[in-house]
């Protein structure tokens, strides 16, 4: 619904924050409309300012319906959405919350940029795209051929095989890890089968998120667990040996600091050639 | 050409066109021709399926090619009653409804057959099997909207068998076809069976269905969704696409082909390894798209779009992505925009091109006109934001040449859940309530009325219900109704339904626009 947003349009109240405070809330997400091609964007308030919620690729975008877990430490640099730029993470909240309705229809100033195509993947796959784009302009018949090329294989690990490490953090009280995560994810059971791993270790974790207002968050008890079993079920899936695969879960909540504290919400996985 | 061929009393002449055209970019092919009424493909009769051939259809013509050549379908299991009610696959996949079976073609089925046709067998062409089976109310369903029956046990089931604990209870709130309050056939018989309703998918184009996807890593392996496992196939030990059926339920061509002669056909013995290789080597290689309309004339050919008629189903690269600015989904409108009138233009030739204007308008729409996708379970919740700011095309139709939703995933667009569904008080209406340590329906919550839970009927998910898989958007003139229910009965009520579901504010020059280029895919 595009509601009436006189209020939440309104300017930034609060005086902006130094680079490097850390903020810690939840709150309602508000989109806002970024212009006809373009996709919305969201942001939060909390203390009178606005805070953008931009997250790492397909670890998740706000929800309207859902208040957020906003974590993160702002950033130098211009307002994005019309908000405060911080690093960190916005993780939604599962359950509903029908106050959490505004869209600010486009306003004119603050503008989307159209992804595409053009500026994804790798320069090769981009060349690609760009060179098939100028012949299918004259020829029709090329729009029907792939302009999304499958991305090359990851090399093919070679020895010396050294232990490696691989964190993977997730959204509160979720087991969803993001596209890029589990893209490491796979390279590394390829790593684990070519490298004949002695051992993978698969620990999940679950975390309290200290909020800047002094109260906490705390996961549900059986989060930990769903994350190390799911991400050991994958690595089996993907050809690890599942009798040097162990796996196993923190059953008490990391303790929050309110810095970073999403970072701990996660599952850890050691190959051991 | 044109000829008036009866179904079932001679063979058809076979052109070869199709063979030799294949590769041929932009070829008009010959084809038989059949009318409508020619049309219905007897289970067990003496038959030839041709290479090629054409199927009079409301709004023009669809063409189904047999890309392996044509053969004798006696004998031939998806041709053959394989079970004892003497259906046949062909029954409810008819090549002159592009694969699928349209409700125009069951009634009149009815008409021609008093209703004797093994189309209406009681056990899933009625309401329900313990309804008097002569009388055409207890039909209604499949002679109104084209829906079957479709009956699965509650609890669910895994593949292997294994009870599943579902994460939500589920009560019937309204029953007008009696069937899940039957005391032999309901939620509360012997073996407590849920009923819902639905219409059968085209059986073409499969190589799109059956291909992981590329574009969307990593969905090699993965949901998109839930970064969850895709299940395994178990033919190959690869991973299964999950595109096949509306919920999901059977992964493999051989696996639906023995569900379905169980079910459908009610066999009572199992189809063989044999008869099960050659269903899946025909179902592989059959591809259905309409070829001809009646205002806009043929379809494919020099001037046309690329992407239309099954011949670049046949040659095009499966499981691709189209939400870019290249591959428009069915490929570039451009031969069709700004066509130069001609000199001493006829009002038939003013006619197409306007047409022709109007379906690459509807194009333009379709690949580009974004507006607020919200509240989409199993949508908006997989990461991409509520609301998500997307065209119909880079939106949920994203299939190179298809217009499935590629990633794969489940989502409840509305056609099942209320608020959003139609208003459809023929149909079932069920009260599911989740537990309260379940994950809920991301918009509905924990509190659910619905027509058809569909996929959570398979995995007993509460975050599931409703969520169905988009199916493919080729010959939709030959096949209406539409969606899974077959809450519309034609492609303006289908568009309709998407406008106000989403709140576009499409004008009616752009509704027709859609109408006419949905009608030539």
């Amino acid at each position: 619904m595009i509601a009436s947003i006189i209020g939440v349009a309104a300017g930034i109240a609060g005086a902006a924050p130094p680079a490097g405070t850390h903020v810690s809330f939840v709150a309602c997400p508000v989109a806002r409309d970024t212009g006809p091609d373009t996709d919305v964007c969201f942001f939060a308030e909390h203390d009178g300012n606005r805070y953008a919620l931009a997250n790492p690729p397909d670890w998740g975008v706000p929800q309207l319906k859902h208040r957020v877990l906003v974590e993160g430490r702002v950033k130098e640099g211009p307002l994005v959405c019309g908000a405060i730029a911080i690093e960190g993470r916005a993780s939604v909240l599962a359950e509903i919350d029908e106050s959490c309705s505004v869209i600010i229809p486009f306003d004119g100033v603050v503008k989307g940029e159209s992804g595409g195509v053009f500026n994804r993947g790798t320069p090769q796959q981009r060349a690609f795209a760009e060179d098939l784009a100028r012949r299918s302009a004259v020829d029709p018949r090329l729009s029907l051929e792939p302009a999304i090329l499958d991305p090359p294989p990851s090399p093919t690990p070679t020895p010396p095989f050294g232990a490696r490490e691989l964190m993977i953090a997730y959204p509160y009280n979720s087991d969803r890890g993001s596209g890029p995560d589990m893209l490491k994810l796979k390279d590394l059971a390829g790593y684990a089968r070519v490298a004949k791993a002695r051992s993978v270790r698969v620990v999940g974790y679950r975390a309290i998120s200290r909020l800047s207002d002094g109260s906490e968050m705390t996961e549900g008890a059986g989060i930990a667990q769903a994350r190390a079993i799911k991400v050991a079920a994958i690595l089996c899936a993907l050809g690890v040996d599942a009798r040097v695969t162990h796996v196993s879960w923190n059953g008490g909540a990391i303790a929050g600091t309110g810095d970073d504290d999403w970072r701990n919400r996660k599952v850890e996985v050691e190959v051991t050639p | 050409m044109k000829r008036g061929f009866k179904g079932g009393r001679g063979a058809p002449h076979i052109i070869a066109a199709a063979a030799l055209c294949i590769g041929v970019a932009g070829a008009v092919l010959s084809a038989d021709t059949y009318d409508a009424a020619d049309s219905w493909w007897q289970a067990g009769a003496k038959r030839v399926m041709p290479a090629n051939a054409e199927y009079e259809d409301g709004l023009g013509r669809v063409r189904v090619v047999n890309a392996d050549g044509p053969f004798e379908t006696q004998g031939h299991p998806f041709f053959t009653p394989l079970g004892t009610n003497g259906r046949a696959c062909v029954t409810c996949h008819q090549p002159a409804n592009g694969m699928g079976l349209s409700v125009e073609t069951i009634r009149r089925r009815w008409e021609e057959t008093g209703g004797k046709d093994p189309l209406f067998a009681a056990v899933d062409g009625s309401n329900c099997p313990s309804l008097p089976q002569a009388e055409r109310a207890s039909h209604s369903l499949l002679l109104d909207r084209g829906l079957f029956r479709i009956y699965l046990p509650w609890p669910p089931r895994s593949a292997a068998g294994a009870a599943i604990q579902p994460e939500f209870t589920i009560d019937v709130v309204q029953d007008p076809t009696g069937c899940n309050t039957d005391p032999a056939y309901g939620l509360q018989s012997k073996t407590p069976t849920i009923s819902v309703f639905r219409r059968p998918r085209p059986v073409a184009n499969m190589k799109y269905l059956l291909e992981l996807p590329h574009g969307v890593p990593p969905s090699e392996f993965l949901f998109y969704n839930d970064k969850s496992l895709l299940p395994r196939n178990p033919e190959t030990g690869g991973f299964a696409s999950l595109q096949l059926m509306s919920d999901g339920r059977d992964l493999t061509l051989k696996i639906q082909a023995r569900d379905a002669a169980l079910n459908h056909l009610q066999a009572q013995g199992a189809v063989s390894d044999k008869q099960l290789s050659r269903l899946e080597s025909f179902e592989k290689q059959v591809y259905a798209a309409q070829s001809f309309d009646k205002v806009g004339g043929e379809l494919t050919g020099e001037d046309s779009p690329p992407g239309l008629g099954p011949e670049a189903l046949e040659r095009g690269a499966p499981a691709r992505l189209g939400n870019n600015p290249i591959n428009r989904i069915f490929g570039s409108f451009a031969p069709w925009q700004g066509i130069p009138e001609k000199a001493q233009e006829t009002p038939e030739q003013r006619a197409q091109r306007a047409f022709r204007e109007s379906v690459a308008r509807g194009a333009d729409i379709f690949y580009l006109k974004r507006f607020m996708i919200e509240n989409a379970g199993k949508y908006n919740d997989k990461g991409l934001g509520n609301p998500f700011k997307r065209s119909c095309g880079s939106g949920c139709h994203n299939t190179l040449l298809m217009g499935m939703d590629l990633a794969p995933g489940y989502m409840d667009l509305g056609l099942n859940n209320l608020p959003w569904a139609n208003a459809r008080p023929d149909l079932p209406l069920f009260k599911v309530v989740c537990n309260a340590d379940a994950a809920p329906q991301s918009y509905l919550g924990r509190v659910i009325y619905t027509h058809d839970p569909a996929r959570a009927l398979i995995t007993g998910k509460c975050a599931d219900v409703g969520a169905s898989m988009t199916q493919q958007s080729r010959s939709l003139a030959a096949r209406a109704p539409y969606f899974m229910n077959g809450s519309a009965a034609n492609l303006r009520e289908l568009v309709d339904f998407y406008d106000r579901r989403f709140n576009i504010g499409y004008t009616e020059a752009e509704k027709q626009d859609l109408v006419n280029f949905l009608g030539v895919l």
